[in-house]
C-alpha cells in the first residue's frame, strides 16, 4: 500500500478531530469573518475527505463531487460572504444571544449527544462511528448557531454549516449521492446564498441594521 | 415530448418575458404563454390517462397521481394569471417590481412546481422543492415593505432549514435502498422503491422510520403543519394576493404530494402503522392549532392562511386514517381546497384594493357597497367551512366518514371540533364584514378579469359539490391505484 493510499484510508477518521475543533471554535468566536474562515476550514476538510474516498474507490464521480465542493464551499460561497460583510459595512459581531463560554459548553454537549445518537446506527449499518457522529454534530451545531446568532449573515452561515453536516452524513454512510443529485443540491445551496444575500441588503435598507431580532412586526 | 414541452415552456416564458419593458406587452406575452401551457397540461393529462404513465428520461415521470395534482395546479395557475392581469396595476414602481419581473417570477415558480410534480427521482424532487422556495421568496417580498421583507426572510430561512431535514431523510432512505441491494442510480427512483416493498425494510427497519420522520418534518414545514407553520401566515399575508393564492392553493399541495410519495414507500416497506400515525399526529395538531388561532386573527389574509393550515391538517388526516375512503376524501379535498382558497384570496385582494387595508376591524358594510365581492366572499366562506352544496362538504364528509368506519373516535372528535371552531371564526367575521354601514367607501373598483377569475373558482366549488363528474372520480381512483395505499 502506497503512502497516499495509506493516508487516504485514515483520512476519514483522523480528520474528524479537525471537524470537532472547528465546531468548538465556531461556538467561541464572536467575529463574523473568523466564523467564515472556520467555515472554509470545515469545508476544506470535507473536500479532502471526498478526495480520499475518490482515491480509495477509484471513483471519477467522487473526484468531480470533490472539485465541486472545493470550488463552491471553499472558494465561491466564502467569497460571496466576505463580499457581503464588506459591502454591507456592518459591525463585526455575530450578535450572539448566548455568550462564548456557555456556547462552548453547549457545543461540547451537542458533540456528546451526537455520539450517543449514532451509536446503534453505526453498529447496525457497519460504518465508522466517529465520522458519522461528526456529521450529526455539524448538523446540530448548524441549528444551534441559527437559533442563537441574530445577525442575518451569521444565520446564513448556520444554514451552510447545517448543509455541510448533511453532506458529510451522506458521504460517510453511502459515499455520497449520485453525481447529478449532488450537483443539483450544490446549485440550490449557491442560489440560496445569493438570494439570502439579496435579502440582507433589503433588510439593512429597511431596518437600518442586520440584526434579525429586530424583525418582529409579524406575529400571532 | 408530451412531458418535455409543458415542463420547458414556463422556463422559456420566464426568461423571454423579461424582454418586454412595456407592461401591456409583457402581460400579453405572459397570458399567451399561460394559455398554451394549460393546453399542453391538458394534453398531458389525456395522454397519461390513456397510457397510465409516461416517462421522460430516467428522471421524470407522470402517472395518475401526478395528473390529479397537475389538474389543480393548472386551474390555480390559470385563474391566478387571469386575476393578475388587472391586479398588477397596484404594484408600486420599483427596480424589481415591474410587471415583467412579476410574470417572470410567477412562471419560474410554476416551472419549479411542475418539475417537482414530474420528478421520478427523489433527490431531484428535493432539489425542485427547494427551488420552489427560492423562486417564491422574491414574490413574497415583492412589495418591498418592512413587513414583506420580514416575511420573505422568514419564509426563506424557515423553509430552507425545514427542507434540509427532508434532504437528510432522503439520504437515510437512499442508504436503506443501497443496503438492501438496489443498485445506486435506481436507488432514488420512486417506482423502484415502491416495488422493492418489504425488502427495503428488512435490513434496517429503523432507518425507514428515521427517513420518514425527517421527511415528514421537512416537507411538513412547507405544508405548514403545526408546529412548523410559523412562516406560513406571514408569507401569505405579506405577498401580493395572486401570490397568496398560488402559495396556499398550489405550493402546499405540491409539498403534500411529495410527502404522499414518501408515505407510499414507507407503507410498502414497513406497513402503514408508523407513517400513518405520524400523519394523524400532524393532522390533529394542525386541525386543532390552526382552528384555535383562527379565532384571534385580526387580518383577513392571516385568517385565510390559518384556514389553509387547518385544511392541510384535514388532508393529512384523510391519508392517515388509512382506508381507501379516507385517501379518496383527502385527494378530493386537496383539489377542492385549492379552488375555494384561491377564490378567497382573490376576494381579499379586492378588499385590500377598495378599503386600503386588510384589518378586520376596519372592514365593514361591504354588502351595501361592493356587490360582486360580497357575493364571492359569501360563496368562498360558505364553501371553506364545508357547507353543502359546496364541494368541500363532500370531501370533508368522506374523511369524517372514514374516521367513523375505522372507529377512530379521537380523530372524529378532533375533526368535528376543528370544523366547528373554524366555522365560528369565519362566519363571525363574515357577518361583521358584510353587515353594518360604511359611508366612507367611494364607488367600488373591480375589473372584469377579476370577476372572471373569481367566477371560475366559484363555479368549480359549486359545480363539483352538486355533481362530481365521473371522469374526475376516475382520476382520483387512478391516483389511489398509483399509491395503492
Amino acid at each position: 500500500m502506497g503512502l497516499i493510499s495509506n493516508a487516504a484510508s485514515h483520512a476519514l477518521s483522523s480528520s474528524t478531530v479537525l471537524i470537532f475543533l472547528t465546531l468548538l471554535l465556531l461556538a467561541a468566536t464572536k467575529r463574523l469573518s473568523t466564523c467564515i474562515s472556520l467555515f472554509i476550514v470545515q469545508s476544506a476538510v470535507i473536500a479532502a475527505q471526498v478526495f480520499a474516498i475518490a482515491h480509495l474507490h477509484h471513483s471519477a464521480e467522487a473526484y468531480i463531487v470533490g472539485t465541486v465542493v472545493l470550488v463552491l464551499k471553499v472558494i465561491a460561497i466564502p467569497w460571496v460572504l466576505f463580499y457581503l460583510v464588506k459591502k454591507l459595512r456592518t459591525t463585526r459581531d455575530v450578535k450572539a444571544s448566548l455568550s462564548p463560554a456557555p456556547s462552548v459548553f453547549v457545543a461540547a454537549a451537542l458533540i456528546l449527544v451526537s455520539f450517543s445518537a449514532v451509536q446503534s446506527y453505526a453498529r447496525e449499518l457497519n460504518v465508522a462511528r466517529d465520522p458519522l457522529a461528526a456529521a450529526v454534530a455539524i448538523m446540530l451545531m448548524g441549528c444551534f448557531l441559527m437559533i442563537t446568532r441574530n445577525k442575518a449573515l451569521a444565520q446564513i452561515l448556520g444554514l451552510l454549516i447545517l448543509e455541510n453536516g448533511i453532506f458529510m452524513a451522506a458521504l460517510v454512510t453511502t459515499f455520497g449521492m449520485p453525481l447529478v443529485i449532488e450537483i443539483g443540491i450544490a446549485f440550490d445551496v449557491l442560489m440560496g446564498v445569493f438570494l439570502m444575500g439579496l435579502f440582507t441588503f433589503r433588510i439593512r435598507d429597511s431596518f437600518a441594521d442586520l440584526d434579525v431580532s429586530k424583525l418582529r412586526r409579524l406575529r400571532g | 415530448m408530451t412531458l418535455l414541452l409543458p415542463l420547458v415552456l414556463p422556463a422559456v416564458v420566464a426568461t423571454f418575458v423579461l424582454v418586454f419593458s412595456n407592461g401591456t406587452h409583457a402581460t400579453r406575452f405572459a397570458v399567451t404563454g399561460g394559455f398554451i401551457e394549460i393546453a399542453l397540461l391538458a394534453n398531458m393529462a389525456w395522454r397519461v390517462h390513456r397510457e397510465t404513465a409516461i416517462t421522460l428520461g430516467p428522471y421524470f415521470r407522470a402517472d395518475g397521481l401526478t395528473t390529479l395534482f397537475l389538474m389543480s395546479l393548472g386551474l390555480v395557475f390559470f385563474v391566478t394569471l387571469l386575476y393578475s392581469v388587472s391586479y398588477l396595476r397596484h404594484i408600486p414602481k420599483g427596480r424589481f417590481s415591474s410587471p415583467r419581473w412579476f410574470y417572470s417570477l410567477v412562471f419560474l415558480f410554476l416551472f419549479t412546481m411542475l418539475a417537482a410534480y414530474l420528478c421520478e427521482n427523489l433527490g431531484l424532487l428535493w432539489i425542485m422543492m427547494e427551488a420552489t422556495t427560492l423562486a417564491s421568496a422574491l414574490l413574497v417580498g415583492f412589495y418591498n415593505t418592512e413587513g414583506a421583507i420580514e416575511a420573505g426572510w422568514k419564509y426563506l430561512v424557515v423553509c430552507t432549514v425545514g427542507i434540509a431535514f427532508a434532504l437528510f431523510g432522503t439520504i437515510a432512505l437512499y442508504l436503506a435502498a443501497v443496503r438492501s441491494g438496489i443498485p445506486s442510480p435506481a436507488a432514488l427512483n420512486w417506482t423502484t422503491l415502491v416495488q422493492a416493498g418489504p425488502a427495503l425494510g428488512e435490513q434496517v427497519p429503523s432507518l425507514i422510520k428515521l427517513a420518514f420522520l425527517f421527511v415528514a418534518v421537512g416537507y411538513g414545514t412547507k405544508i405548514g403543519f403545526v408546529p412548523m407553520h410559523s412562516w406560513l401566515p406571514d408569507a401569505h399575508a405579506e405577498a401580493p394576493s395572486p401570490i397568496s393564492a398560488m402559495l396556499s392553493a398550489a405550493l402546499l399541495n405540491c409539498a403534500m404530494y411529495a410527502l404522499l410519495r414518501y408515505d407510499a414507500i414507507t407503507v410498502h416497506a414497513i406497513g402503514p402503522a408508523f407513517s400513518h400515525t405520524m400523519l394523524l399526529i400532524f393532522g390533529a395538531l394542525s386541525l386543532i392549532g390552526a382552528s384555535l388561532l383562527m379565532m384571534v386573527q385580526r387580518d383577513l389574509k392571516r385568517l385565510l392562511a390559518y384556514s389553509s393550515v387547518e385544511h392541510m391538517g384535514m388532508v393529512a388526516t384523510g391519508i392517515g386514517i388509512g382506508i381507501p375512503l379516507g385517501v379518496y376524501g383527502a385527494l378530493l379535498h386537496s383539489f377542492n381546497h385549492s379552488a375555494a382558497k384561491s377564490l378567497l384570496f382573490f376576494v381579499a385582494g379586492n378588499v385590500r384594493e377598495n378599503f386600503g387595508t386588510l384589518r378586520l376591524d376596519k372592514i365593514t358594510g361591504m354588502a351595501r357597497s361592493m356587490r360582486w365581492t360580497s357575493i364571492f366572499l359569501t360563496v368562498g366562506v360558505l364553501a371553506i367551512i364545508g357547507m353543502p352544496p359546496f364541494s368541500l362538504f363532500v370531501s370533508e364528509f368522506a374523511i369524517l366518514n372514514a374516521a367513523f368506519v375505522q372507529e377512530n373516535h379521537a380523530m372524529v372528535t378532533v375533526v368535528l371540533l376543528a370544523i366547528v371552531v373554524g366555522f365560528g371564526a369565519l362566519v363571525f367575521q363574515l357577518q361583521r364584514i358584510l353587515g353594518g354601514d360604511d359611508a366612507s367607501l367611494k364607488t367600488p373598483v373591480i375589473a372584469k378579469t377579476e370577476i372572471m377569475a373569481m367566477a371560475i373558482c366559484a363555479f368549480v366549488v359549486l359545480g363539483m359539490g352538486v355533481h362530481l363528474p365521473m371522469a374526475f372520480v376516475g382520476m382520483i381512483h387512478r391516483a389511489m391505484a398509483v399509491l395503492s395505499l
